[in-house]
């Protein structure tokens, strides 16, 4: 189905197989596995509360000696002005409230992982419960759940001008809702810190050593000198590790306390309760469009639940996600009253697409739900609403031309066939990248080997595939003779991560330009560039290359599901057409497009982050949090376009899936139940297929 | 605590030991046999990242007790490859690109083997119910399957096709 490069064929491969051998013979090497001599192993003690003041905690590592906190801001502070954002930091260990299930508010060390769960028995901690805030719309107007702020609020703006389009013919108006959703990477979080008298290395399951390196500096006062932060072998990720956590600082805190090794991993249980969720987003949308289909406005009234700290992206979202609202369409006016509020929830975090597939979603539900209101082709208006020019959306980003693109995949989908059996929905999207602000690179050469780093963090993206292409391609060397090396802040000074599709399209363009750099000194050195001379010599070249344009990647699915005879809702075939640009690991891309595409369909189907009224998680083991299984997962046929962007031509696509498979999905089941759909997951309760559909 | 002195045989090879009765299984294949391809994903049974061959039997070793294993034999992802030769199964999963972040793979790999032992030529609805216990959040499970149907194949003799 995707058509293999030409370098595939020349043995690309056998150095596949041989970066993932260690995996199939058990000699990956994850956090967990890590073993130093006399090594400790900590524990947390968290809080059973959602709302609470700590009166006192007695055993323990607790908040009377560490007085550490996380930056209030999060992830994506820099990109906005901070300046009307309500911020809180969040205590490392909590000693005066508490606000969510989970969080910590003691550590315990112990000579091995049982030592340490008994030692938590020993850590004593009184509270005093307090009434939870946890739905956000009840945020907004009740008590301050942080007694130093003045409301909820983390952060409200305004995106777009404000507009009055009162003689549009058609006025939607709907309600929109993505409940939270727990990343669940199948390997959880953990580190291993040991600091020796002088330095502090932490070995890192990580979407990003620099973002940890940073966090721990900024948290813990140490300058830049004392860290370094290496990544280990991580084990699926989707947002929830990139950013520093409280428990990485209390296990840095012990082991300058000990100068031991510490060791903390994450449980289950503990992820499902600490780590930052993703989604939670709310949006009273209103349209207005002709009776021909086109949309000549979009207002809409975002509500973000961002928990119980802003040190994910809970005071980023808003912006975000207001600013890339018109999606892939021509919208002439947009107006976006952007909100998130405080809640008694484990703080909001990036999550797989992180604001793009919300936007997906609530896009294309509207165009959906227009079609049905003026009883047209869904696909029909959709193209109503696109250009074959470059458009600029009222709300910032740059659209390249989209019209192109729907029409080839409506013919690539065979999308008029395929609506005329079964339950079929269709859905586009425009994903923008996370190229900003760039992306760092260092290329080595010595002793006949060329050895790699980037500031990306590959943990399942297969990485070392299109760095080696992209190298040997360059400098014209052979491919077995680059090693890709794991992120390492000591050998690369400076660095940004792996999110948001971003790293082929930056990790490689700094690659590249770390390739040329060494290419030129070559040439002032040697005189006329030659590989092989190349190899004979040192080299060694670091570069920060600086991607600041916007970069479009187009997407579209086509979902088709039916209902069996006892109700259940089952996906048959998911179809894609995505621009990824130029195709450097198509058996990757694949992968990616499949695994994507499980998420999406477990945020329609299954998965939920769901609380009861005291603020209790209701979700207790990993089964409960409804990750797709083997079974559940359809029929694929996956199709690429390959317009290619410079300068080494890709587009990204890591997040693709989840954001145009869950509103396709969505609207084929729409199609079995005959009732309009407005939500994220959807309840078996909630639904009444009225025969088996197939 | 009482401590128990069990005997296993791990990979083909005698083990002895003294453990604590709450020991679990998981813990002594990772950490006194320093085994360290079985992997911990969620201490309830649920995702299978630490399954391993007890007696011929696909287990979750995070839910059974090292003393359990006393006197019985153990197969792990190490040792699937005999004399530096990998295992069909293995090699199925690096043809397929069956892997992303590998954390999942060893369970998987065992959950297959176990399934291949006893049905060699498995149905794609066979292979997806059993690898139902296992949880991979990364590939969307297609290329797993494909690695089992392609292993199935190599294993009957019969011709690959790609």
């Amino acid at each position: 189905m995707v058509e293999a490069p030409v370098i595939w064929k020349l043995g690309w491969c056998s150095l596949v197989n041989d970066d993932m051998r260690r995996f199939v013979e058990g000699r990956g090497q994850f956090v967990d596995d890590l073993h130093f001599p006399n090594m400790l192993h900590l524990k947390v003690v968290r809080s059973p509360y959602a709302r609470a003041r700590v009166l006192k905690v007695e055993g323990g590592i607790n908040g009377s000696e560490l007085h550490f906190n996380l930056s209030g801001v999060g992830e994506g502070g820099g990109w906005q002005d901070s300046s009307g954002i309500q911020a809180v930091d969040h205590p490392v260990l909590a000693s005066k409230y508490v606000n969510y299930v989970g969080q910590p508010v003691a550590a315990v060390i112990g000579e091995d992982p049982y030592a340490a769960t008994d030692m938590m028995e020993e850590v004593y901690v009184e509270y005093e419960t307090l009434k939870p805030v946890l739905d956000p719309e009840e945020a907004l107007h009740s008590e301050p759940i942080h007694p130093n702020l003045k409301s909820n609020i983390i952060t409200s703006l305004q995106v777009g001008k404000d507009f009055n389009l009162p003689n549009s013919p058609v006025q939607l108006e709907e309600e929109l809702v993505n409940e939270r959703i727990t990343p669940n990477p199948i390997e959880p979080r953990g580190l291993v810190a040991h600091y020796d008298g002088s330095k502090l290395t932490v070995w890192a399951s990580t979407q990003s050593v620099h973002s940890w390196k940073e966090g721990i500096c900024e948290s813990m006062g140490l300058s830049s000198e004392k860290v370094r932060v290496i990544q280990v072998d991580t084990g699926g990720a989707f947002g929830c590790k990139s950013a520093v956590y409280p428990e990485y600082v209390v296990a840095c805190y012990a082991s300058m306390k000990t100068r031991r090794p510490v060791k903390w991993i994450e449980t289950r249980s503990e992820h499902l309760r600490a780590s930052n969720q993703g989604r939670g987003a709310k949006a009273k949308v209103k349209i207005f469009a002709d009776a021909t289909g086109v949309v000549h406005g979009l207002k809409a009234d975002l509500l973000i639940d961002g928990g119980a700290y802003p040190v994910g992206i809970g005071a980023y979202a808003p912006r975000w996600i207001a600013y890339q609202l018109t999606g892939p369409y021509a919208i002439r006016h947009a107006f976006v009253n952007g909100k998130s509020v405080y809640t008694n929830k484990a703080p909001m975090g990036p999550y797989r697409g992180a604001g793009r597939p919300e936007v997906a979603f609530i896009l294309e539900r509207m165009m959906d739900l227009l079609a049905d209101n003026l009883g047209m082709d869904p696909v029909e208006v959709r193209l109503r609403n696109t250009s074959n020019e470059p458009f600029v959306s009222p709300l910032g980003p740059r659209i390249d031309p989209f019209r192109p693109f729907l029409e080839s995949a409506v013919r690539e989908l065979d999308y008029h066939n395929r609506t005329q059996t079964g339950h079929v929905g269709f859905s586009c999207f425009v994903l923008v990248p996370a190229v900003q602000p760039g992306e760092s690179a260092r290329i080595a050469v010595s002793g006949g080997k060329v050895k790699v780093w980037m500031g990306t963090c590959s943990h399942g993206q297969g990485h070392e595939v299109f760095a080696r292409l992209l190298v040997s391609e360059e400098l014209g060397v052979p491919e077995a003779s680059i090693d890709v090396e794991k992120g390492d802040t000591d050998q690369l000074d400076e660095g940004i991560g792996t999110w948001g599709s971003r790293s082929v399209i930056v990790g490689g363009g700094a690659l590249l330009q770390a390739c040329k750099k060494i290419k030129d000194e070559f040439k002032t050195r040697l005189g006329k560039y030659d590989p092989e001379q190349l190899l004979k010599h040192e080299f060694d070249a670091s570069v920060f290359y600086s991607r600041l344009k916007p970069l479009n990647s187009f997407g579209a699915n086509l979902v088709s599901a039916h209902a069996d005879e006892l109700g259940e809702i089952r996906i048959d075939e998911c179809m894609a057409y995505y621009d990824v640009g130029r195709a450097l690991n198509p058996a990757m891309i694949e992968s990616q497009i499949m695994g994507g595409s499980a998420q999406g369909i477990g945020q329609v189907l299954y998965e939920e982050a769901k609380y009861d009224e005291e603020g209790q998680l209701l979700a207790a083991t990993i089964a409960d949090a409804g990750l797709t299984r083997a079974h559940h997962m359809p029929n694929f046929t996956i199709k690429l376009a390959a317009n290619t962007s410079s300068p080494h031509q890709p587009r990204g696509v890591g997040e693709s899936a989840t954001m145009g498979v869950p509103p396709a999905a969505i609207r084929a089941i729409e199609k079995i139940t005959g009732e309009k759909l407005t939500r994220t997951p959807i309840r078996p309760e909630s639904i009444s297929p009225k025969e088996p559909s197939r | 605590m009482s401590r128990h002195h069990i005997s296993v045989t791990v990979n083909e090879n005698k083990h002895e030991a003294d453990v604590d009765s709450r020991m679990l299984l998981v813990h002594f294949i990772r950490e006194t046999l320093g085994l360290t391809g079985a992997h911990i994903g969620c201490d309830t049974s649920d995702c299978g990242a630490c399954t391993v061959i007890l007696d011929g039997k696909a287990v979750k070793s995070c839910t059974v007790l090292a003393v359990q294993a006393d006197g019985k034999a153990l197969l792990t992802v190490e040792g699937l490859a005999k004399d530096g030769r990998l295992h069909p199964v293995q090699e199925g999963f690096l043809e397929k690109h069956s892997i992303q972040c590998g954390f999942c793979t060893p369970g998987m790999l065992m959950a297959s083997y176990w399934l291949l032992q006893r049905k060699p030529n498995p149905t794609e609805e066979e292979i997806r119910e059993v690898i139902s216990g296992n949880l991979c959040r990364c590939t969307g499970y297609v290329k797993i399957v494909e690695a089992v149907q392609y292993t199935a194949q190599k294993m009957s003799g019969m011709d690959i096709q790609s």
